[in-house]
């Protein structure tokens, strides 16, 4: 389940970075998003899974789409062809930094049990990580008026 | 100090509801008044005594139960709260007469609020979780204010502006994963505690690698710079005023000086990192900035240009080092700032920001052109103005580091700004007057006046330098240097 997955989390992504329509970029972005955050749920990270729902999956997504739908395709641009050889040297030295992390630097770890996040996400969340409540509301405040702001025009 | 936060963030929520009540004045008075009595409270909260990292923390609690908020603060940090507060209640002044040709003030002033509490989170956290989300609260914040104007332009840099920053979180973050997985830890002091226990430099120069890049991307340091000038030019001028006088100092430099100086030993990698990263800002900036006609776009590399001297002073990595590339920010806030309030006096007068169409002005715009001579000298570090110190304590810090080579640059990055800068106010200020702009008035009272304020400080900084430097700029520099080679000229 979980290498199907992550299989899905590339494909996305790679869709997000090749897909010539920016709306279905932003779409396929989401969709990483997504299935990033279903991976964070997998392996219990409940906290860090809730906030890339909440702001990249949702808000960043949102703004990206309403940008999207307020400017008009007026004239065509020509794409930057450079993305089809720089993509894949990126994506094989990201897979290299994982590979290190994963066989070199992992092995004695000292975080895994025992730390400030071990518990129920509502003990961490009010319990021991209450500021970044604020911060969250700040987040959706942020989202609120910097649609407001786009959508004041549209109504003009 | 949670006031800090919570105020403003009441303040932007409440802001639409008080713009139906009172439409014309309402949003300008709350905006103002909020920041004032934060620009009050940072004078009072600063203490030159708190030269420990971290020294002051204060616990939040709710009718006598803790709700597990630490804040913490030191001179640093304390620096930073007054900078925050009064640059943004500049703004907000001039906001008050110029923000009408753009409408909406009250989510405008929401934007802005919202913005400089999440400033002021970011600098009173140690957590870099909490930092993290601060960030994106500032990005996104950001992303409405570039768009505001709902120019095809426009939203194209807001598009670019929030595309490179979701990329920059994503090293942050990364770099942060990466920090908790070895450590178990998020605040700044529990990593620095732990990795000193597990000494892992495979893992430290990775992450150092992400955070340059991520942090980078923030600062516009090139070649990380591509999103400013696109962002900047068609946004309403007291964006890139807040943005270039605050934001990418606090959720760039501020946070990498943190990061490199509290959490990580500077090490001789990391400087030479740094110090190559400022110059070659220094040199591209200076270079991309002379051949512009649009003010705005002007102005942006030069700001990624003087960004370089501040990276360049951590860079250094010495105790004159540190405090001198302080100084220069603290400074570079204040005179870039006045000079995008200038280039939106001109744009609102004129309705143009092509330095070529300008000329003659300075008959009848006298306040605006004094102010931006005083600006732009001062940011080419002419004496005797604030400027002119940072930018000579930066060249001294270099000489003392043997680095002559840089040095020599520096020196002529500043002739030359020197040069464009009076090129941009003779083309704007001197010369014949177009006709067109026979009808063009000055700026109203509250631009002017918020113009004059900042053009007085680069001028009374410059003048008392001494004293600011003892009393304000070596003390908030303490909790950095406790790494820092101690061989400077100061006390």
């Amino acid at each position: 389940m979980t290498i199907f997955i992550l299989i899905l989390l590339v494909c996305f992504s790679i869709l997000a970075v090749f897909l010539k329509d920016i709306l279905k970029s932003a779409l396929s972005l989401a969709a990483a998003s997504i299935c990033l955050a279903i991976i964070f749920f997998m392996f219990h990270a409940f906290y860090a899974g809730v906030f890339e729902i909440s702001v990249v999956a949702g808000l960043i997504i949102v703004l990206f789409i309403t940008t999207i739908s307020l400017t008009k395709a007026e004239t065509q641009v020509k794409e930057n062809l450079m993305v089809y050889f720089l993509f894949p040297i990126f994506f094989i030295l990201l897979i290299g930094i994982d590979i290190m992390i994963y066989e070199k630097l992992s092995p004695g770890i000292p975080a895994v049990s025992g730390t400030i996040f071990s518990g129920h996400f509502g003990n961490i969340l009010w319990g021991k990580r209450s500021f970044d409540l604020i911060g969250q509301i700040c987040v959706i405040f942020a989202g609120v008026f910097a649609i407001l702001s786009l959508f004041r025009g549209k109504e003009k | 100090m949670f006031i800090f936060i919570v105020l403003p963030l009441i303040c932007a929520g409440i802001m639409p509801l008080l713009g139906r009540i009172s439409k014309k004045r309402g949003p300008d008075i709350l905006s103002a008044l909020v920041l004032l009595i934060l620009f009050i409270s940072s004078v009072f909260i600063f203490s030159p005594s708190l030269r420990e990292p971290w020294q002051y923390i204060q616990s939040i609690s709710f009718l006598g139960e803790p709700i597990h908020i630490n804040l913490a603060l030191d001179s640093f940090s304390g620096l930073f709260l007054i900078l925050i507060s009064f640059i943004s209640l500049m703004i907000s002044l001039f906001s008050i007469d110029y923000m009408g040709i753009y409408g909406s003030k009250p989510i405008y002033y929401a934007l802005l609020l919202i913005i400089i509490a999440a400033l002021n989170g970011l600098v009173l956290s140690k957590d870099l979780f909490n930092i993290y989300i601060f960030l994106e609260v500032a990005a996104i914040a950001s992303f409405g204010l570039v768009s505001f104007s709902l120019e095809a332009e426009s939203l194209e840099g807001a598009y670019k502006y929030l595309l490179l920053s979701a990329i920059a979180s994503g090293f942050i973050l990364l770099g942060i994963v990466l920090l908790f997985g070895v450590t178990g830890s998020l605040s700044l002091d529990g990593i620095k505690k732990a990795m000193d226990i597990v000494n892992n430099r495979s893992i430290i120069i990775l992450c150092s690698m992400l955070f340059i890049a991520g942090f980078g991307l923030k600062t516009a340091l090139v070649p990380f710079h591509s999103w400013m000038p696109d962002a900047y030019t068609k946004a309403p001028a007291t964006f890139p005023a807040m943005s270039s006088g605050l934001i990418i100092k606090i959720t760039g430099i501020y946070v990498l000086a943190r990061i490199f100086f509290n959490m990580f030993k500077i090490n001789t990698g990391i400087s030479f990192v740094l110090l190559f990263l400022g110059m070659f800002s220094i040199i591209v900036g200076t270079f991309l900035a002379l051949g512009q006609k649009d003010i705005k776009r002007m102005l942006a590399y030069s700001s990624i240009s003087q960004v370089g001297y501040i990276i360049a002073g951590f860079g250094v990595g010495t105790y004159l080092g540190v405090i001198a590339a302080l100084f220069q920010l603290f400074n570079h806030s204040i005179f870039k700032s006045l000079l995008f309030l200038n280039a939106g006096s001109l744009e609102k007068s004129t309705g143009t920001q092509n330095l070529d169409e300008m000329g003659g002005l300075e008959k009848k715009m006298p306040v605006t052109a004094t102010t931006n001579a005083v600006g732009l000298l001062s940011t080419a570090g002419v004496p005797p103005l604030n400027g002119f110190w940072s930018k000579l304590l930066i060249i001294l810090a270099l000489l003392q580091a043997k680095l002559y080579t840089y040095a020599i640059i520096a020196i002529i990055m500043s002739v030359i700004t020197l040069w464009y800068f009076l090129i941009m106010h003779r083309k704007a200020f001197f010369g014949t007057l177009n006709e067109k702009w026979t009808e063009v008035k000055e700026a109203p009272f509250w631009m002017s006046f918020s113009m004059i304020i900042l053009a007085l400080s680069c001028l009374v900084i410059g003048i008392v330098f001494y004293a600011v430097l003892k009393h304000f700029i070596v003390p908030s520099s303490m909790p950095l240097i406790g790494f820092v080679k101690l061989k400077g000229f100061l006390p």
